[in-house]
């Protein structure tokens, strides 16, 4: 299935440090990277080598299940790349070639691998149905990072990463315009509760740094205010940075080397603050890059790291809330569930602030993805992203009806409203876990804080 | 030629499956895992990793959860598997007495003995046949196939097959040759092959089986566990410490960030509203 995705044009390239490859190199040059690879990580190699092709991951992913494309199917798709790996780098295919499945290197299965690479949302469910655990969304990331050293990416995803270098967000905001939207925030904030509730930007020598989505500034602003007052509540010292204003690191989706540059920010930031404690907000791919691939990446790291759900289920018997007279589900985003496990935090929280909270089946690590993960929120993909989640909108259906539908993940969040509207439920209402905290939060109760740091780790 | 197949072929089948399997899974643990992959929910403790990956190795956990159907076949054809493997050892060692060990008078481990060999023997016969249907009738699995998917079953079929056709009047091999051969192979004395052609036939089959094993999709015998290990690796503790031990020299390399660390205009406007 041809997909309409549009790449970078070479001249955007070296400023994500990428350099184009000419066309007649592209064949050599995949199989020194291919090579490179595999000496970088154990994972390519023995996920490619061990799979025996009986097909238990067919159905377990929502992208075959949703397009019912052959090469879909999570070992079909690893098998675009193991037929290359095989011939030039196991002795099983240079000796047998063709009868054990080996294939040569040509220019065409490059477009192979564009085309169902980024039909992949690295979500890992396969790697839960396998029985080997082989998790095809390692050997995608592989295939997309390769690409991409050969001067493939998609310019959506070259943007943002331009973005992440430049301005130490996806959105590309500066900081005049951060500080404005962090002041109107406030006075929204101020209109809303009555209190003087600060979303403080660059403020020095404070404990803990708040990483949120750029998005949180404008689109779902409503997370970033409601994270604001259960800090204020709590009493705690934070901030955000204008050098780091995002929990995402698209890097990870595409190419290792902005994954490292972009990661290693969140070092440079909390430094910069002074803080003990970096606090990372609602996004899936960001959290699981934070939390499992910092240390990879970026070695030590002498800063608390806990994600703000974590922290919000934690203080939980702080809080004073009441709960909202609702019926909503949780979307376990699957950097979660299955990526990071974050799985019960949320779930507490939830149970605290609605009347009436509905689990989809399957859920927690089995979840199925919602079809925006994998960096693949590109609009010209948006009618395959919505075949890829129509495992998600049948789970969804089946609970109807729904007030709400919790997502804790800024490509969920980006995903959904379009995916229920495709499938006809726009009645239903999403957003974060901690927007309902801010909603259901009485703010009357911070003034037993009022002057005392509370003794959080 | 007799000499070749009955003192050559058993001892470098041998050394090409032992070394060649350590080569492969030597050759995937020593590249090195830059990130953790844990696939989360996995247990904290280590009696739980245990147990979880032992449930996997002896149930094939994660396939009976996904496909009820295909974990029938491939847990019995394991199981078998490993039931005629031990069934050789201890019936070739004792010529079929070694059901006396557990109290059984002689004729009766006899008869058992032939018995337990020839149902399990027939299992696996069905399980891999059942394998080979499902291959060649269901579509998916049909496309994911390449030519050594079906041949790795046949050979499997072929060597179970001369098994179990040695059940056979006429073809049945004195056990007490077999006994002596190959204790012959392991005293590194070896004696002439038994003549028995179907034997024959059969101790050929296994040879090519293992000195085909190490290359061929197969080795997921051993590459299995590689990955499990991967995927129940604990996640990282913060903050990490600056002595911890890199995972790979792409940690090491350093990176510094473009931009400066402090503006004034932020702290200014902190220094207002505050």
């Amino acid at each position: 299935m041809k997909i309409p995705l549009r790449l970078a044009k070479n001249k955007d390239l070296p400023s994500i440090g990428i350099n184009h490859v000419a066309e007649t190199n592209l064949c050599s040059q995949t199989l020194q990277l291919l090579d490179e690879y595999r000496a970088f990580t154990r994972s390519l190699s023995v996920m490619l080598e061990n799979c025996t092709g009986c097909g238990a991951c067919a159905k377990a992913c929502h992208s075959y299940l949703g397009t019912g494309d052959f090469f879909n199917i999570p070992a079909a798709r690893a098998g675009l790349l193991r037929r290359i790996f095989v011939r030039y780098f196991t002795w099983s295919g240079r000796i047998f070639g063709g009868f054990a499945g080996a294939g040569e290197i040509e220019r065409g299965i490059l477009d192979r691998w564009v085309e169902y690479f980024y039909q992949c949302n690295a979500c890992r469910r396969c790697a839960v149905f396998c029985p080997f655990g082989i998790d095809t969304g390692e050997v995608v990331l592989a295939g997309r990072n390769i690409l991409s050293r050969l001067g493939i990416v998609p310019s959506f995803m070259a943007d943002i990463a331009r973005n992440e270098l430049t301005s130490g967000n996806n959105t590309g905001i500066l900081e005049p315009a951060i500080l404005d939207s962090c002041s109107f925030l406030e006075e929204e904030l101020l209109e809303e509760t009555g209190l003087q509730i600060k979303i403080p930007v660059d403020k020095p020598h404070t404990r803990i740094l708040y990483l949120p989505s750029s998005s949180e500034l404008f689109v779902n602003s409503d997370t970033l205010m409601a994270a604001a007052k259960v800090f204020h509540y709590l009493g705690l010292d934070w901030t955000l940075s204008s050098m780091l204003l995002e929990a995402a690191n698209y890097g990870l989706l595409f190419d290792r080397e902005v994954m490292k540059k972009h990661n290693g920010r969140i070092r440079a930031a909390a430094s910069a603050v002074g803080a003990k404690k970096v606090l990372m907000g609602e996004c899936g791919h960001g959290w699981r890059a934070a939390r499992m691939y910092t240390e990879g990446a970026n070695g030590p790291f002498p800063f608390q790291l806990q994600h703000i759900l974590e922290l919000v289920a934690e203080c939980l018997p702080e809080l004073r809330l009441t709960k909202l007279p609702i019926r909503a589900t949780l979307h376990d985003p699957c950097n979660y569930g299955r990526g990071a496990g974050l799985v019960d935090g949320p779930r507490k929280i939830m149970r605290a602030c609605v009347a009436d909270l509905v689990e989809m089946t399957p859920n927690r690590d089995r979840n199925f993805c919602c079809g925006g993960g994998g960096g693949l929120l590109m609009d010209e993909m948006k009618q395959i992203r919505m075949q890829l989640g129509e495992k998600k909108a049948e789970q969804i259906r089946s609970l109807l009806p729904l007030d709400y539908i919790a997502v804790p993940c800024a490509s969920c969040k980006a995903q959904f409203p379009l995916l229920i509207k495709h499938y006809g439920m726009g009645e239903v209402r999403t957003g974060g876990v901690i927007d309902l905290v801010g909603k259901s939060l009485d703010m009357r109760g911070s003034a037993v804080f009022a002057g005392r740091e509370p003794n959080l780790t | 030629m007799e000499f070749f197949m009955g003192s050559v072929l058993p001892y470098g089948a041998f050394s090409v499956f032992l070394g060649g399997v350590l080569f492969r899974v030597s050759g995937w643990l020593r590249t090195p895992v830059p990130f953790q992959l844990t696939l989360f929910s996995v247990p904290r403790n280590r009696i739980g990793k245990i147990c979880l990956i032992f449930s996997e190795v002896l149930l094939c956990r994660t396939l009976f959860r996904q496909d009820k159907l295909l974990w029938v076949w491939v847990w019995l054809f394991h199981l078998s598997l490993f039931m005629v493997i031990f069934g050789h050892l201890f019936g070739i060692f004792y010529l079929r007495d070694q059901f006396c060990l557990v109290g059984f008078r002689p004729e009766q481990s006899q008869v058992l003995s032939v018995f337990l060999g020839g149902i399990w023997g027939t299992l696996m016969a069905l399980s891999l046949l059942a394998l080979l249907y499902r291959r060649i009738f269901n579509l998916e699995v049909r496309r994911l196939s390449s030519p050594d998917s079906y041949f790795d079953l046949l050979l499997l079929l072929a060597i179970t097959l001369t098994g179990i056709f040695m059940y056979a009047p006429g073809f049945h091999p004195e056990l007490h040759d077999v006994r002596a051969y190959m204790a012959g192979l392991l005293l590194f004395d070896p004696i002439p092959l038994p003549r028995s052609p179907i034997f024959v036939a059969h101790f050929l089959l296994v040879s090519l089986l293992l000195l085909y094993f190490p290359f061929s999709r197969l080795v997921h015998l051993a590459g299995f566990l590689v990955i499990r290990l991967m995927l129940v690796e604990a996640p990282p503790e913060y903050p990490i410490p600056g002595h911890k031990r890199p995972r790979s020299i792409f940690t090491i390399s350093k990176f510094q960030p473009e931009i400066p660390l402090f503006s004034k205009n932020s702290v200014k406007r902190e220094g207002r509203s505050v």
